[in-house]
Formats: C-alpha cells, sequence, structure tokens
C-alpha cells in the first residue's frame, strides 16, 4: 500500500501525467519514422530532460520508449518499412493486411496487442525489480565490482556475431570512462589540460553522439523511405470474435517478450521474431501467415512491448542496461543524479514508484493517442526527408549544447558521431560501447576500493560470497555467448 | 578484410597511445596499489591484445564483404563536418543564425533543392528551436554578434 501511494504521490505531485502523453506521442511519431530507434527518439528528448523534476523526465523518457515500439509497426504495415527495427517482423503480415484493404484492421490489432504485452512487461517489472534490488541492498565494494562485470560480460552477447568485435568496443568504452579525474588519488588523466575533460565524458553525450549522430551521418547516404499512398487507412480496434483468435499469439508474445526482455542484450527484435515464430508455429492457421495473417501481426507487436517494461528489470534492480533504449534511460537518471541499481529503491523510492505509475499511464495514453495520432503519423512520414534530417540535426546540437551549455559537448558528441560511424563501417557493435562507457567508472572505483580494503588482496573478490556468486555468474553468461557464438558460426 | 585490418591497426594505434599517456601519468601520494596509471594501462593492453585477434583473424580468413566507395563516406562525414562548422560559427554569430544556416546547409546536403522554401524552412526551424530552447525551457544558448 506504501507503494501504491507513493505511486500515486508522485504522479500528482509531478508533471508525469503529461509527460507520459507527451512521451508516447513524440514516441509514436519517431518510431513512426524510418531511421528514427526508440533509442534515437530518447535519446533526442534526453537533453530536454535536463531542467526537469526527475519523476516527470524520467517518465517521459520510458514513454518514448513505449510509444515507439507502436509507431513503428505503422509504416511496417502502410509502407512495408519499419520503422524500428523490432518492427520489422510486423511487415509481414501488416503489409499483406493492408494490401487486401484490412490495413486498419492491422493497425488496430498492433495497437491493442502493444497494449497487452506492455502491461505484462509492466506487472512483470514491478513483480521482478524490488526482490532483485533488496536482493542487492547487501552489495560490498568487491560485490559492486562483480557486478559490473556482470555487467560486462552481457558484452559477450551484445557482440552481433563477433565476440572479438564485441570486446573491441567495449574496451574502447571503458577507456572512455577512464578519462577525467582519477576516483582515488584525484590525479587528472587524460585530460590534455582541458577543464572540460576534468569531470569525466558524459554518457548521454557520447550516446547521443554514437547514437543520434552516427544515424544522421548514415541517412546521408541511404535512400529515401517509400511515401505512404493516398490510401490511407483508418484504424480499426479489434472485435470479440479477433480477440478471441489474436489471444493465443499474445500471450506467446507477451511470454517471450518478457523472458527477451530481462535478457541483457536479447530486445525487441529477436523477441518479435520469436514470438512470429513461435505463433506460426501454435497457430491453428499456420497457412495464413505471410499472406495476411492477424496473429502474426499480434504475436511481434505484444512481444516487442513486453520487452518495453521487463528491459527495465536487469536497469533499475542491478544498474545494467541490457539494450540501447535502456542504456538511454539510464543516462536520464546519471543526468538527474539518480544512480540505478538497489540504492535507488532506498534513497529515491518516489522515482521508482513514480516511473512504474508513469508506465501505466503511458500504456494507456498509448491507446489513446494511437487512435488519434495516425493522420499526422503519416503526414509527418511523407515530408521530405532532407527537411526531417536537418531538423532531427539541429535539435540534437541544441539539445547537446543546453545539457551544460557548453559547446565543446557539441564538438564531443559530433566526434562520438564519427567514432560511431567508423564502428558500424568496421562492424563493431555500439552497445558493448556505451555499456563500457556507463559501467567503466563503477568497475574501477569498486575494484581499486575493494583492494584498498584488503590491502591488495584480490583474493577479497572470491572471499565475499556475493561477489563470488556474481563473478561465476559473469563467467557462465561469458561461456554461454561464446558456445552460442560457436554453434552460430559452425 | 580491409575492415577488419582498419580497425586491428587503429585499436593497436589507441591502445600504444594509451599505454604511453597512462605511462606519463604523475604519481600521487595518495596513490593505491594500483595507481592512476594501472587501469588504463590493462585496458589499453586488453584493446591491443582484441585488435591483435581481430588483425590475425582478418588475415586469416581473407575473404569480406565488399567494400563501399569512398565517396560514400565522405558524404557521411559531411554530416559531421556540418556540425564541427556550427559549433565553431555558433559562438561568433549567435544562436539563431548559426543554426539557421545549419538548418539550410543540412538540409541541401540531404538533397533540398536551392529554392526560396529552403531558406524559409531554415528560418522557420530556427525560430522554433530557438523558440523551445532560449525562450521556454531558459537555456542560455550561444551569444555572439547576433544575438
Amino acid at each position: 500500500m506504501d507503494e501504491l501511494a507513493l505511486a500515486w504521490k508522485a504522479l500528482a505531485a509531478s508533471w508525469a501525467v503529461p509527460a507520459a502523453f507527451a512521451g508516447v506521442a513524440w514516441g509514436i511519431v519517431g518510431g513512426a519514422l524510418p531511421g528514427i530507434s526508440p533509442s534515437i527518439a530518447m535519446a533526442l528528448l534526453l537533453p530536454f530532460t535536463h531542467g526537469m523534476e526527475p519523476v516527470a523526465a524520467i517518465v517521459l523518457l520510458a514513454s518514448v520508449y513505449v510509444g515507439a515500439e507502436y509507431g513503428g509497426s505503422i509504416p511496417a504495415i502502410l509502407i512495408r518499412t519499419p520503422g524500428t527495427n523490432s518492427a520489422a517482423a510486423t511487415v509481414i503480415d501488416g503489409f499483406e493486411l493492408h494490401r487486401r484493404g484490412r490495413g486498419g484492421e492491422a493497425l488496430g490489432i498492433s495497437l491493442a496487442s502493444g497494449l497487452v504485452g506492455g502491461l505484462v512487461g509492466l506487472a512483470v517489472l514491478v513483480l521482478a525489480t524490488g526482490p532483485l534490488a533488496r536482493a542487492a541492498l547487501a552489495f560490498t565494494a568487491p560485490a559492486y565490482f562483480a557486478l559490473g562485470m556482470l555487467g560486462l560480460s552481457a558484452i559477450a552477447g551484445l557482440s552481433g556475431g563477433s565476440l572479438a568485435k564485441g570486446l573491441f568496443a567495449g574496451a574502447l568504452g571503458l577507456m572512455t570512462a577512464t578519462v577525467g579525474t582519477d576516483p582515488v588519488t584525484g590525479v587528472a588523466r587524460f585530460t590534455f589540460d582541458s577543464p572540460d575533460l576534468l569531470g569525466g565524458i558524459r554518457p548521454i553525450v557520447a550516446m547521443v553522439g554514437i547514437f543520434a549522430v552516427t544515424e544522421l551521418m548514415v541517412q546521408a547516404i541511404e535512400p529515401d523511405w517509400v511515401k505512404p499512398s493516398g490510401r490511407a487507412a483508418r484504424l480499426r480496434l479489434p472485435d470479440w470474435t479477433t480477440w478471441k483468435r489474436i489471444a493465443r499469439p499474445q500471450a506467446i508474445g507477451a511470454a517471450i517478450g518478457t523472458f527477451e526482455g530481462a535478457t541483457p542484450g536479447a530486445g525487441g527484435t529477436v523477441a518479435a521474431f520469436l514470438a512470429y515464430d513461435q505463433a506460426r508455429r501454435w497457430s491453428r492457421h499456420p497457412e495464413e501467415f505471410g499472406r495476411g495473417s492477424i496473429e502474426g501481426v499480434a504475436a511481434p507487436e505484444c512481444a516487442n512491448n513486453a520487452v518495453t517494461g521487463t528491459a527495465l528489470v536487469p536497469l533499475l534492480g542491478l544498474g545494467i542496461p541490457g539494450s540501447n533504449s535502456a542504456a538511454i534511460l539510464l543516462g536520464g537518471l546519471l543526468l538527474h543524479g539518480l544512480t540505478p541499481g538497489p540504492m535507488l529503491f532506498v534513497k529515491n523510492p518516489e522515482v521508482v514508484y513514480g516511473l512504474y505509475a508513469g508506465l501505466l499511464v503511458a500504456n494507456v495514453a498509448m491507446l489513446l493517442l494511437g487512435l488519434v495520432i495516425l493522420t499526422p503519423c503519416l503526414w509527418l512520414v511523407a515530408r521530405p526527408k532532407h527537411y526531417l534530417m536537418a531538423f532531427v540535426f539541429a535539435l540534437i546540437v541544441s539539445g547537446v549544447y543546453a545539457i551544460e551549455q557548453s559547446v565543446f559537448d557539441v564538438v564531443l558528441a559530433l566526434g562520438f558521431g564519427v567514432l560511431g560511424y567508423a564502428l558500424r563501417w568496421t562492424g563493431v557493435p555500439h552497445l558493448p560501447l556505451v555499456l563500457g562507457i556507463v559501467l567503466g567508472f563503477m568497475v574501477e572505483s569498486n575494484y581499486r576500493r575493494a583492494l584498498v580494503i584488503s590491502g591488495g588482496d584480490h583474493a577479497i573478490f572470491v572471499q565475499d560470497p556475493v561477489s563470488l556468486g556474481l563473478l561465476i555468474a559473469a563467467a557462465l553468461v561469458i561461456a554461454f555467448s561464446v558456445r552460442r557464438e560457436k554453434r552460430s558460426s559452425s | 578484410m580491409r575492415r577488419d585490418l582498419a580497425c586491428a591497426v587503429s585499436g593497436l594505434a589507441l591502445a600504444l597511445a594509451a599505454w604511453l599517456a597512462a605511462r606519463a601519468l604523475p604519481t600521487s601520494l595518495l596513490s593505491d596499489g594500483v595507481g592512476a596509471d594501472g587501469v588504463p594501462k590493462l585496458l589499453a593492453g586488453a584493446l591491443a591484445a582484441v585488435s591483435l585477434w581481430i588483425g590475425t583473424r582478418a588475415l586469416l580468413r581473407r575473404a569480406g564483404a565488399a567494400d563501399e566507395p569512398a565517396a560514400r563516406h565522405l558524404r557521411a562525414l559531411g554530416v559531421a563536418a556540418l556540425g564541427f562548422a556550427y559549433a565553431a560559427c555558433a559562438p561568433f554569430l549567435g544562436y539563431p543564425l548559426a543554426l539557421a544556416l545549419l538548418l539550410g546547409a543540412a538540409a541541401l546536403y540531404y538533397g533540398a533543392s536551392a529554392r526560396p522554401q529552403t531558406a524559409l524552412f531554415a528560418v522557420a526551424g530556427a525560430f522554433v528551436l530557438w523558440l523551445v530552447f532560449a525562450r521556454m525551457l531558459g537555456v542560455a544558448m550561444p551569444g555572439g554578434l547576433f544575438y
């Protein structure tokens, strides 16, 4: 009951409800624009949250994630172009339905399934995160180091098929995190006598560069996307018969989305394709898949929206972001001086419970806005790409500057954009780099703090039972990922 | 193969530079057993090892994806160059003018034709963003000759 009261108080005492609506609206629009992924839509808003109060800011960012997952299905269904990666599975049957004049029905199923998935994901988030965080409260310096290592071990699963390149990106990220004042001695490291670097490189600036600026650079060499035709669909929510038909694929999608969301590195895209595949396997009408099956829309949309809730479980409970969008949300928390992990529940419970309540509002907002925002989305998708990209570019440089009123940060974000582009060209994944940047300080400072406590004896890391357990878990994650990579390459 | 080799060579170069920079760090009287240079040196070593792994694998495999023409990369880098130009100009020209120039230049760069609509878009876009950041959010955006 205390938690409910806290959630209500956080919502009532802040701008969280309008923030949830605004976030979902921006998320749907951003998700509907090909090239703007949920994480980029969030990254673009991140600087705006600087002056906001924490609960409203975090709800705003999380709501963008919720809205973008639905928004991605709009162009997937209407113009055969997934607005987000996780909507790629929706293209298969969604566009086929649209071609047969049932686009409005497909959009309605996508919206309804997204709502179901979002609510299931939220329920799991609320039930699982608290116990996880309470267990993590017993952590000491060696355990925090081991927790950071467990987070870094996710690199093995985030390497996109090349463990070596994942480790390369991870090492680069960790090196980036060493820039600034040394956490123990206070020595300035790699600052080149620049006062702007004394405080280190802010993860938010690096993230905006790596995700948003890199995408802008890529869009300069990509062809324009297909524009929607004049035959725009009217959204139609499913009737009772349809609900009964899509209940099973929704259950499959929700279950897979829940598991994949909580697993670092898996994310909405994997969940959507797995859900599509399993829905076809368990369907009474598998022959309809690929030819305009409503189940083929319901399963992936339910799965990728379930991920929006469960992807936050490791972030809020342990401080480990398992996806690009979770990493951006982490940036938002850090921007407001909030450190995700067990202490967040102790020091700032209003943020956690406010976020839960805000996500509930966001899912309802998705349903309401989904009914009215289709026309503006189609209008925006039909705008000339050159104007859209130019405006997004101006928004990025303005937003990054606004964080600390620093032109240096703008230059840094552009530099990270160039780095992100170079890494993309060489096939090096981005997320391990981001993980290294956000976890680097935690790993180094706790590693050295633990050694100061033990007088330089490394045995402290295996004598502490929590630390030992986490290090074993990290080793298992790495072993599992290496095995999976070997299997896939063979 | 070329991409992996480029990745390996740049990784090795960066690792060497990071190692040398770490070695040049001053030693503090407050220093612990690891020291300010300990972790950076470890990471430089790890980066070098991974770079060697990537490079060796590239040499052994030899085959690789066909490379894109250099002109495409230069075009992508042009976007960043526009941003750097904005960052250089903003403190002198002031936020609204520098942003309008960025909007216009970026729109042209992304394929807009040089016509009055593009100029109108640049001015209107700069006005909207100035309104949001400077007026509504109250952020002190870069000042200059014209702002």
